[in-house]
């Protein structure tokens, strides 16, 4: 049997990308920090490139590639808007402790 | 200097050094390019002295085809063997950096050493997607997320500089189960694949991605601006339509409101000229 160091697959790609969406998740579910969760959900997006990227080699479609663009600029725009909102309620609340903004709860 | 900022250094310090690890295992792999690349077409006929020149198809093929060419002869058997060592080396030092960096982010109490690693996340996915032949997304890779979107980041964490006193949510004990056992069939699963995968992929897999229909290299600039400006050119007009709404949406958002009671007297707001 070859071993896994030796020789690296698209399976590795695409185990790799499985990673890291799984510690993206983690980060959203136990951190309280709005930023942390922010870029907990960048590192899921890129997860998602990684996927996108290594099936548009396996497939040798281009599209691929193009789709991890769009991937991109919707992640900047929803990361400027984040922020924005972030940055809102901090001068509002002084803190961005997620467990702790339930206006909308009670 | 606080302990803190040592802590940091520290960090970037180990990111550094393997960054410059794995950069060192791809130039070892370098020279062993266009042997590899004749060598494979031509083991079987001429098993001695594969010619050096490489041809326009050769000079096509980079080091992610030479990691799964299992086909290679007998002569180029020993460079091709240290050729995929250093290749699988690369991607596992990129892909044990690239997981490293996202654990620091999730479990870090320091916002900018979460930052840090961060910015190592990127770097090293920005090189996986190099090994995938995306040489073009790989650059967008790091102007955008390690250039544009990191700095956002820090300007954020700058302006709210306020210690954790409780990074982690509370759980209870059966939410705590419940997590332990999905994670624990996660990685399984996850080994599983890693385990099964085929280190042998069929030639045509193995192969150099094929050039364009226009002639361009696949994962060139221009092959994904011809992709992305004929197929793809509604989805291309729509995200950039997103990303004015997001421009202004974000503007709007963070702008000072008028007679803000909460906002304090002694900070003026970037936007105080349209706000006031």
């Amino acid at each position: 049997m070859q071993s896994i160091f030796a020789d690296v697959g698209f399976g590795h790609f695409l185990a790799l990308g499985a990673v890291l969406f799984a510690i993206g998740v983690a980060g959203v579910l136990l951190r309280k920090n709005v930023l942390i969760i922010m870029m907990s959900i960048e590192l899921m997006l890129n997860a998602a490139n990684l996927t996108i990227l290594t099936f548009a080699r396996m497939h040798g479609d281009l599209g691929g590639h193009s789709f991890a663009m769009i991937v991109m600029a919707v992640a900047a725009a929803e990361v400027a808007v984040g922020l924005a909102i972030v940055v809102a309620i901090f001068r509002g609340r002084r803190h961005v402790d997620v467990d702790r903004l339930n206006l909308l709860k009670h | 200097m606080s302990a803190r900022t040592v802590t940091t250094l520290l960090i970037q310090l180990a990111l550094g050094g393997l960054v410059a690890f794995a950069l060192a295992g791809r130039a070892q792999a370098q020279p062993q390019q266009p042997v590899d690349a004749e060598a494979r077409a031509q083991a079987q006929a001429q098993p001695i002295d594969p010619p050096r020149s490489s041809t326009p198809a050769g000079k096509g093929v980079s080091k992610r085809d030479q990691v799964q060419s299992p086909s290679a002869g007998a002569p180029a058997t020993a460079a091709a063997q240290r050729t995929k060592g250093g290749l699988a080396l690369a991607f596992w030092a990129f892909a044990a950096l690239t997981v490293l960096g996202s654990v620091f982010v999730i479990t870090r109490k320091n916002l900018v050493t979460a930052v840090m690693g961060m910015v190592g996340t990127f770097f090293a996915l920005s090189a996986l997607y190099m090994l995938l032949y995306a040489h073009f997304l790989a650059i967008i890779q790091m102007l955008v997320y390690a250039g544009a979107i990191m700095v956002l980041f820090v300007f954020v964490i700058m302006i709210l500089n306020k210690p954790e006193d409780e990074p982690y949510a509370q759980s209870g004990k059966f939410g705590k189960g419940v997590a332990g056992v999905a994670m624990a069939y996660l990685l399984f699963r996850i080994g599983q694949v890693l385990i099964d995968v085929p280190s042998h992929l069929s030639a045509a897999q193995n192969a150099a991605p094929a050039k364009t229909a226009a002639g361009y290299d696949w994962g060139s600039t221009a092959a994904v601006g011809m992709n992305l400006f004929t197929d793809y050119l509604f989805p291309f007009e729509a995200v950039s339509l997103c990303l004015l709404i997001a421009v202004v949406g974000a503007i709007a958002i963070a702008r000072p409101l008028k007679d803000d009671p909460s906002e304090p007297a002694d900070a003026p707001g970037p936007a105080g000229a349209g706000g006031h």
